[in-house]
């Protein structure tokens, strides 16, 4: 069984080597195809279950994929071409916000009209949900909490990241010890951590600390595994190279591999942020009544359910306003891995 | 057999550019004739095969294979892809039996034809592989065989030989040309080759590029069959002659795009 | 590219030393779980901390829970759950990702849906199942597919778009239908996608399944983890937390067999250096 999981990553790894199994050049008409350079370089060799670490997910919405809109059913069409509608209609129906706008509209309806018919004191409607949400906001009660929970969640990601990040560079590089570390770490990604609390409040209480500790092991795994992977993942040659300069190990790591595997790191600290999050609601939710998770709580407990749904909002709001921070920030240092198209396309065709 | 008509298509490249792929190409292929289509890259030649097979649409122009008008992909054309466009996840009977399959056919026939096929194209006992497993010249057999179970009428091939090593393609064409010397059908066949253009085919299609159209077509009139004296026909002095004709437009082509070539005396006459 | 392509040999480490190239030879899994697990036991015995017994006081209660009966029932209930999720996100995920895969405007409609989802701490819809559909296995089953069914969705519909055109084109000019298309191009080809997405999947439903457990407490290990919390049992916590480490592995391991029946004709250009 742990033969298994080790070999977990090699069978993710698969996802990644899906564009060998495709070696032809064609691949240049979908952007979303290969892993685009760099997007997420490390997640295939390492990804835990608890994420889309898989490279063509995340390079799914990266990339946009704006193709042509595939000629759906009956085949393709030939003969001379019909004449399409051009303006206006043509370039809103292109674009994703409509659709996006509609879906929308078809769930808050739905919601609406099931709320109407089946509601109740647990189910608001959805007008009633923003009308609670907006009023949320203007109060105290919600800012404290949110207070409450994010000291915990700053404390504990950078708790994760303080330790993540060396320990999994120094994995990647030294094979011995990560050949040993591997075994731990492939369960420690399985292990559901919620099942912790119970003994963290044991150790040090409901405080700060039991959240804060609980944040960052939450975090903290997925941190080591990107970092190793993109250690691991270094170019040789680039490090052949460095060395035929006379560069020691500490050039070498100073020049190579810490920018090399930088990319890779951010991920994991992006994919970390989203964990953290998590592992920040779930202890308030689970065991340490306080904080934002508290409060959904306390208004379940009240039968206040549009607040209650309204604080969900709120959370999941902030677990996305993080999530497009993180990204934009990942974008921003790693921005070596994004080629222009033109070159990659070169790149692409010489394959 | 294949009547193309003022066929014209153009595209929008991602920067806005609307560039003329072909324009106003006219084409007759004749009955079991094997013509070569030759042009510089990006000339429009696999578009102009695309659209003979029924996978792209055009903007003017008609195509009619066996006077009927070309509206989709139909029984009696095949193709033969560049890139081989073998399913990696088929073994190499499933592969060629995949046209028959699309077509309904019954599974024994399916495999007693394709078993045939693959015999033919010298793959026996490879049925079982998989296409991961096969060089690359081995799985355009694999390709040639696929196209052929269906018994097409047009053969279409698209730099078929293109993606395999120079020796495994001197083979491949002498096997084609046996191939084709025994079964006769109409062949359109796209290269960027000049002796393989000349080396196999009836008359040679020469494109120009931008917008793409037939700038001349040249006839090959080399002795049939040449699959057996592969050697000779290279050595003969047509061969030389036209081969050589041909890289003279081909040079006049690309420099056209070199203005400071674009004035050198008119040395060689043909 | 550069990227994403694998590195074939990891970048040399320390040089070798006689101790390390002994190490070496060992099979490192086995090895370093029993020193893990010594480890454990020294700590837990000098530390004599009451969050952290040692590894034979846990598995001592892990037979004796196990005697009892309240392990055995308790996981039947869990499986059912997880079974149950795991259906539904498996048929969900893969309805939804093909279509978004196969039609831009259904990608357009839902993809930034999926991914927020995606993103989003699952547990926090706990309560609005819990109104919904009460404190009961519908609850928790709806817990398990909020976790496992959005990943499935994203690759399952990145898989599909990532099928080579020229396949598609390929079986198009023999004539296939839509359908045949699907069936023998699209979905073959995106198998390696869809079953990574799966293995997350199954990853994420198990620890759904214990979070939405631990919430609404009612049945399965994640009640007994809440009640071992509560009694101040961490032998307890730390039996039932054995089981669901040995439940993921279990059901990633099932999965992987499938897998790699599945997808045995990817090429093997990279190899497991283990």
């Amino acid at each position: 069984m742990t033969l298994s999981i080790t070999r977990r990553s090699a069978a993710v790894f698969r996802a990644a080597m899906f564009r060998k199994a495709f070696p032809h050049p064609n691949a240049t008409i979908i952007p979303g195809t290969t892993p685009a350079p760099g997007a997420t370089p490390v997640p295939s060799t390492t990804t835990p279950p608890n994420t889309t670490a898989l490279p063509s997910t995340t390079t799914a919405r990266n990339a946009p994929t704006h193709r042509k809109p595939r000629r759906s059913g009956r085949g393709p069409q030939a003969g001379p071409r019909p004449t399409r509608p051009t303006g206006p209609l043509r370039r809103l129906l292109d674009m994703n916000l409509p659709y996006q706008l509609l879906t929308f509209a078809v769930l808050a309806t739905c919601w609406e009209l099931y709320a109407g018919v089946r509601g109740g004191l647990l189910l608001p409607g959805f007008a009633e949900t923003v009308r609670a949400t907006a009023g949320l906001l203007g109060e105290a009660e919600l800012w404290r909490a949110l207070y409450v929970s994010n000291q915990a969640l700053v404390l504990g990601f950078a708790l994760a990241v303080v330790v993540g990040v060396p320990l999994g560079t120094a994995l990647g590089r030294f094979r011995l010890l990560e050949r040993y570390a591997d075994v731990h770490l492939n369960i420690l990604l399985v292990t559901p951590m919620a099942a912790l609390i119970p003994l963290l409040v044991m150790s040090v209480g409901v405080g700060t600390v039991s959240r804060v500790v609980l944040v960052a092991l939450f975090s903290v795994v997925m941190v080591i595994v990107n970092s190793r992977a993109g250690v691991r993942q270094v170019d040789p040659a680039l490090i052949e190279m460095a060395r035929s300069f006379g560069a020691g190990e500490r050039t070498v790591w100073a020049r190579i591999l810490l920018p090399a595997a930088l990319p890779a790191v951010m991920t994991g600290v992006r994919l970390g942020l989203g964990r953290a999050v998590t592992g920040m609601v779930l202890v308030e939710l689970l065991m340490v009544s306080d904080g934002i998770g508290g409060l959904i709580l306390t208004y379940r407990g009240l039968l206040k359910a549009p607040q209650l749904y309204g604080t969900i909002a709120v959370i999941l709001a902030e677990a996305l306003l993080l999530g497009a921070a993180a990204h934009w920030a990942e974008r921003r240092l790693a921005r070596w891995t994004r080629p222009n198209p033109s070159r990659t396309r070169t790149a692409r065709s010489q394959r | 057999m294949i009547t193309i008509q003022g066929l014209s298509k153009s595209f929008t490249t991602r920067s806005g550019e609307r560039v003329d792929a072909l324009r106003d190409v006219s084409l007759d292929v004749g009955e079991n004739e094997f013509l070569t289509v030759l042009g510089p890259s990006g000339c429009g030649k696999t578009t102009l095969l695309r659209a003979v097979a029924g996978l792209v649409p055009w903007d003017g122009g008609d195509i009619a294979v066996d006077g009927s008008p070309v509206r989709g992909p139909g029984p009696d054309r095949a193709v033969v892809f560049q890139n081989f466009a073998l399913l990696p996840w088929a073994t190499v009977l499933d592969n060629v039996a995949f046209g028959l399959r699309m077509r309904g056919v019954g599974r024994a026939e399916r495999a007693e034809r394709a078993r045939s096929l693959i015999a033919t194209v010298g793959l026996e006992g490879c049925e079982a592989k998989l296409p991961g497993e096969l060089s690359g010249g081995m799985q355009q057999r694999v390709g040639i065989a696929r196209a052929l179970t269906v018994r097409p009428r047009v053969l279409l091939m698209d730099e078929p030989f293109g993606a395999v090593d120079e020796q495994t393609r001197r083979l491949l064409q002498e096997e084609l040309l046996a191939i084709w010397e025994e079964h006769r059908m109409t062949v359109v066949f796209i290269t960027h080759s000049m002796e393989e253009a000349v080396l196999l085919g009836d008359r040679v299609a020469l494109m120009s590029a931008r917008p793409g159209r037939i700038a001349e077509i040249v006839p090959v009139r080399l002795p049939r069959p040449r699959s057996r004296d592969v050697g000779g026909v290279a050595r003969s002095g047509e061969y030389a002659e036209i081969t050589a004709y041909l890289w003279e437009r081909l040079r006049d082509m690309h420099a056209e795009h070199r203005p400071d070539r674009a004035h050198r005396p008119d040395e060689v006459a043909s | 590219m550069t990227a994403p392509t694998p590195v074939e040999h990891r970048p040399g480490g320390a040089r070798r030393r006689p101790a390390a190239a002994r190490l070496r030879r060992l099979p490192a899994a086995p090895v370093s779980l029993a020193a893990g697990a010594a480890a454990w036991e020294a700590v837990g015995r000098t530390a004599d901390a009451s969050a952290l017994p040692p590894l034979s006081t846990v598995l001592d209660r892990l037979v004796e829970a196990t005697r009892q009966g309240t392990i055995a029932s308790s996981l039947a209930d869990s499986l059912v759950n997880l079974a149950l999720g795991l259906v539904i996100s498996l048929a969900a995920g893969l309805l939804v990702g093909t279509a978004m895969g196969r039609w831009r405007r259904v990608d357009a409609a839902l993809g930034v849906y999926v991914h927020a989802l995606l993103a989003a701490p699952s547990l926090v819809f706990a309560p609005v199942f819990f109104s919904l559909l009460g404190a009961g296995r519908a609850s928790i089953v709806a817990v398990v597919v909020t976790y496992a069914v959005f990943v499935v969705v994203v690759n399952t519909a990145a898989g599909v778009r990532s099928v080579p055109p020229h396949l598609v084109e390929m079986a198009h000019s023999y004539g296939a239908s839509e359908r045949q298309v699907l069936v023998r191009v699209v979905l073959p080809a995106a198998a390696p996608l869809i079953m990574a997405g799966v293995r997350l999947g199954v990853g994420r439903a198990v620890t759904g399944m214990i979070n939405g457990e631990m919430f609404i407490s009612v049945v399965g290990l994640g009640r007994l983890v809440t009640e071992a919390g509560g009694r101040f049992d961490s032998a307890g916590v730390l039996a039932v937390l054995l089981i669901v480490i040995a439940v993921a592995l279990a059901a990633l391991a099932l999965v992987q067999a499938v897998d790699r029946t599945v997808t045995r004709w990817v090429p093997r250009t990279w190899k497991e250096e283990r």
